[in-house]
């Protein structure tokens, strides 16, 4: 009898966990198995997230100074074109042959248009393009160029460094990968 | 529960066949896409390399292409040239390790097309260079043809890729002198 009542306590008694209780809640939770299911959700999000929609990227380089700063964080919305096409002001994410290097841009000019630099100033069309972003006056010069019915015309808001310096022109519609959120 | 474990076993063992299938056949991309990975990793250098293991290197870089290289780039170090040999090509990354203190080099996005014939193939490709004591790293979009010779898979042709236009126009015009509008001929995608 004494026997049987040792064994029934050795069997009720609860496992002895290395760590303790309240640190153990704090790590993996009152259900590991429910804790479990939730971290493996959150993975899958994360993954799905960051890999096919909002895209992570760190901006190099000083050519969309000052609205980005060199080494800042960012994320591109591959989805923000899905349903209306690119608008002028956007900055946008151009892929070069894929989507892990890109240049960060913002769009100036829309297909069909024409674009030029005159002493410093955007001309669409003609007409002279309003831009509240940029800060510090140019004197880039240079000649109309029509955009076709796919073509973009993009360029980086730091315009105090030489125009040669400076990659900026025509992007393919297929290169723009998504608009920046930040 | 034991035809679950039978139908477990199964999947495993196909999924096990295909991916040892793979292992010893691997399409023409895969092995493209490991020989530019290879490239890179000989195009790179470290700071302090002795003459030998850089000239090792130099001549492991000329072994992935052809004998006879055509050339499209806008590299300055490489002039206007049209081709180079393999020769040229040693000496070529010969002097780029000896005069960079240590370069990393990478191709972040390889994008292969194999022709019908599985012969040959076009690889456009990003490639990222960090090289040591600069900001900014080096990014142009490249386009590689290569073909295969005896087996291994050889470039024969490389050419850089215009991401964006009209700068590059605007850059080549103002070098040569001539007129800005160029639409037909291929110019390079200036630097960062």
């Amino acid at each position: 009898m004494l026997a049987r009542n040792q064994a029934e306590q050795s069997n009720v008694r609860p496992r002895q966990s290395w760590l303790p209780r309240w640190l153990q809640i704090v790590l993996i939770g009152r259900n590991p198995k429910v804790t479990l299911v939730r971290a493996a959700v959150l993975i899958v999000t994360c993954f799905v997230v960051f890999r096919f929609i909002l895209l992570p990227a760190r901006i190099e380089g000083i050519s969309m100074l000052p609205t980005y700063k060199d080494r800042s964080v960012n994320f591109v919305n591959r989805l923000a074109y899905r349903w209306h096409e690119p608008q002028r002001g956007d900055v946008v994410g151009i892929r070069l042959a894929g989507p892990h290097v890109m240049y960060m841009k913002r769009i100036i000019g829309l297909p069909g248009e024409t674009v030029a630099f005159v002493e410093g100033r955007v001309l669409i069309n003609g007409e002279v393009l309003d831009e509240p972003y940029e800060k510090t006056p140019c004197d880039w010069n240079c000649p109309p160029v029509r955009l076709g019915p796919d073509e973009y015309f993009v360029v980086g808001d730091n315009r105090t460094m030489p125009s040669d310096n400076h990659v900026f022109g025509k992007a393919g519609r297929d290169r723009i990968v998504g608009k920046a959120i930040l | 529960m034991k035809i679950v474990f039978r139908i477990v076993l199964l999947a495993a063992l196909a999924a096990m066949g295909v991916w040892l299938w793979t292992f010893l056949f691997p399409s023409p991309e895969k092995v493209i896409r490991r020989r530019l990975t290879e490239l890179a990793r000989s195009v790179s250098s470290s700071a302090n390399e002795s003459d030998l293991t850089r000239l090792a290197a130099a001549r492991s870089v000329a072994g992935f292409f052809a004998t006879t290289v055509e050339l499209n780039v806008d590299l300055p170090e490489l002039g206007q040239r049209n081709s180079m040999d393999r020769e040229e090509i040693t000496q070529a990354a010969l002097m780029a390790r000896s005069r960079a203190g240590g370069m990393h080099v990478k191709f972040p996005d390889i994008n292969i097309t194999v022709a019908p014939d599985k012969q040959s193939a076009v690889a456009d490709l990003t490639v990222e260079a960090n090289i040591s004591g600069e900001h900014d790293s080096v990014v142009r979009e490249m386009k590689f043809n290569l073909r295969k010779t005896d087996g291994q898979w050889l470039i024969t042709r490389i050419e850089t890729v215009r991401t964006l236009t009209w700068s590059a126009e605007l850059r080549f015009g103002k070098i040569r002198g001539e007129s800005l509008v160029r639409a037909d001929s291929e110019i390079g995608v200036p630097p960062f």
